[in-house]
């Protein structure tokens, strides 16, 4: 293991910042810790640098346990947030600035500086001051000051929150060329889930201090382990399901009901669940006002769908259907977000390509079973 | 053109621009700054001031301030600035008494500070006694001078280094300690430069402060004369026309001095494009 966390305790004051946190990075890896702010992700990265002395537990840098010796001795890269280039000092100086600390000759550190500003493609700007680059090249050159000392670890601390939308993307994918490029093992922490898991072979997630999840991003985002991680990793509706139990359970989700083998096998268990089913997995199509025939449903009929699974029928035991009212309609450009108040009182938002839809619309919203993820509750 | 335009356009010609108003009470500012100034060099000409600057008792006092004002501005800035980093990165409870003691000599009137330095240094002191008897008296002697003046002035540099620190982003220095660096070799290599300014700054006023010093200085030690002492006793003897020439060296001597120090230390290197 190049980094490994042990149970990582620490307090402010009387503060709980981080609860028993393990976590182990083979040689290589790039793993985002994700968490939304305030969960404790900064000090986590501040731990393994060694800029605070955490509670309880231990931080191993190639098997060697760190937790009592000084940032210095560590040899743990770190990009912040916001820059922290020396504004008096040249792109190239403070590239240089970490070499010079160390036992290479001025030729070595020369030629070092010039290769990792040439990975980060700013060659050219060597003596240029941090002042006159722009906000992607400085993140370039804190990665090049960063690696150039060839660190064991570089921790990323949110280092994509202070730039547009564009360059962020853009800036993420050089993150991952360059990580791959030179191989060092990298702990990229965000709140961002889509940064997360673009960039992430591996996904930690924390919560209030603590590891709740941790898994390929995929795995964690088709099939969460807790309502956070639902939530958290892209949007999510959350339905109340009822449990009745007898000779041939049932569920009611939504308004629906359906047999009990039908849905996933957590529900089964309990009498209460929560079922969680992402935005873009629900379709829906105008319902037939009660005033008017019904033969109108089929024509009109507007699916909107991400995942229009052929031609599934209403009463197909795979689906479950909610009418509902539109409540709401946003433009969020490259596709329309509907709110959706069910008759069970429950609020969903559709995912939809195409406009045509006005509030106050009575809609039917379906959804199939298998994109389900269903979280058994107590009460 | 719509009316709303129109009634816009007829306001906007009478508007008063907004900053006159304050531009003119900080005039009246000004004004009471420059003209005893001005009136006040405009005596130069009935005065022999060459002359009376080359007389003992005036080159004595003008060596007496170029001794002890940089000495106190020394030791203010080496004790000083220590201080004022610690100050701005650390808390720990009393960090507020100690804020307060550090703008103390500010508050208190310097007449004031110098009775209660003669209170702990005078002679009949334990430590006033002690330093007597190795031949350092701390009164009425060079050093009593000294240790007036950094009483007084002492407080500027910490203040304004304090500002300075905290005002460098503290990842630079977590960075630099991620980069090799330890804890000493950080200050000097990052915090130092950056807050280079704000301390030069700080030095500045202390030193400007020191050559001034009169309340505290006259307390702890009317002898040997510096500029200001000098200039109080030319005063009873002489009145305004008899301390023009040592004030205009005053004057000299400071802003020499500020141009000087602004000039060529401390500010840092700023990389050319």
């Amino acid at each position: 293991m190049t980094l490994e966390l042990d149970g990582l305790s620490h307090r402010y004051g009387n503060e709980r910042a981080l609860d028993d946190v393990s976590l182990a990075l083979d040689d290589g890896e790039l793993v985002a810790l994700l968490g939304p702010s305030g969960c404790g992700k900064t000090t986590v990265v501040q731990a393994i640098a060694g800029h605070l002395d955490p509670t309880a537990g231990r931080v191993s840098l190639r098997g060697t346990d760190v937790t009592g010796v000084p940032p210095e001795d560590r040899n743990v890269g770190i990009v912040f947030q916001r820059s922290t280039l020396y504004p008096h000092m040249t792109v190239g100086e403070n590239v240089a600035y970490g070499l010079k600390s160390g036992d290479l000759t001025a030729e070595q550190v020369s030629e070092r500086v010039g290769r990792y500003l040439e990975l980060v493609e700013l060659a050219d700007r060597r003596n240029a001051s941090p002042k006159s680059l722009s906000g992607g090249e400085t993140r370039r050159v804190e990665l090049a000051r960063a690696l150039a000392p060839e660190p064991d670890v570089l921790l990323l601390d949110e280092p994509l929150s202070a730039l547009d939308k564009g360059l962020r993307a853009r800036l993420r994918d050089e993150i991952v060329r360059i990580q791959q490029r030179t191989g060092v093992t990298t702990l990229f922490v965000t709140h961002d889930q889509e940064d997360a898991m673009s960039v992430a072979d591996r996904l930690v997630v924390l919560r209030d201090g603590a590891v709740v999840a941790a898994g390929a991003p995929r795995q964690l985002y088709e099939s969460p382990p807790s309502r956070f991680v639902a939530s958290f990793l892209g949007r999510s509706n959350e339905l109340s399901a009822w449990v009745d139990g007898g000779d041939s359970p049932t569920v009611r989700i939504g308004g629906t009901e359906l047999a009990a083998d039908t849905v996933p096998s957590e529900l089964v268990g309990a009498s209460r669940a929560v079922v969680h089913v992402r935005p873009s997995d629900l379709t829906m199509r105008p319902a037939p006002r009660s005033d008017e025939p019904s033969s109108g449903t089929g024509t009109a009929s507007d699916r909107a769908g991400a995942s229009t699974d052929g031609g599934t029928s209403d009463e197909r035991p795979g689906t479950i259907e909610m009418r509902g009212t539109v409540t709401h309609v946003s433009d969020v450009g490259r596709r329309y977000d509907a709110r959706v108040e069910v008759d069970s009182g429950e609020v969903v938002t559709v995912e939809r390509d195409r406009d045509g839809l006005r509030e106050t619309d009575r809609v039917t919203v379906t959804a199939a079973v298998s994109d389900l993820t269903a979280f058994p509750t107590s009460e | 053109m719509s009316l709303v335009d129109a009634t816009r356009s007829v306001t906007g010609s009478r508007r008063v621009p907004p900053l006159l108003v304050f531009g003119g009470l900080g005039g009246v500012l000004l004004v009471y700054f420059a003209l005893p100034f001005a009136v006040f060099l405009g005596r130069i000409g009935s005065v022999p001031v060459v002359e009376t600057l080359l007389q003992t008792a005036s080159r004595t006092a003008v060596r007496n301030s170029l001794l002890t004002a940089p000495a106190a501005t020394a030791i203010a800035t080496a004790f000083g600035v220590p201080l004022a980093y610690v100050l701005a990165r650390e808390t720990f409870p009393g960090k507020r008494l100690i804020e307060a003691l550090v703008v103390l000599p500010l508050v208190v009137p310097p007449v004031v500070g110098g009775a209660m330095l003669l209170s702990v240094v005078g002679r009949f002191t334990p430590i006033g006694a002690a330093a007597a008897r190795v031949g350092l008296p701390l009164t009425d002697s060079l050093l009593g001078v000294v240790l007036a003046q950094t009483f007084v002035a002492a407080p500027f540099v910490v203040i304004t280094a304090r500002a300075g620190f905290g005002a460098v982003d503290e990842r630079l220095e977590q960075a630099s300690r991620s980069l090799g660096y330890g804890p000493l070799a950080t200050f000097r290599r990052v915090s130092l430069p950056l807050a280079s300014r704000a301390i030069v700054a700080g030095i500045v006023l202390t030193f400007a402060r020191a050559i001034g010093e009169f309340g505290a200085t006259m307390m702890v030690a009317y002898n040997p004369r510096t500029m200001p002492t000098r200039i109080w006793v030319d005063f009873i003897a002489g009145g305004i026309d008899a301390i023009v020439p040592l004030a205009l060296a005053l004057l000299a001597i400071t802003l020499v001095v500020v141009a000087t120090v602004q000039r060529f230390a401390g500010v840092p290197t700023v990389v050319e494009q």
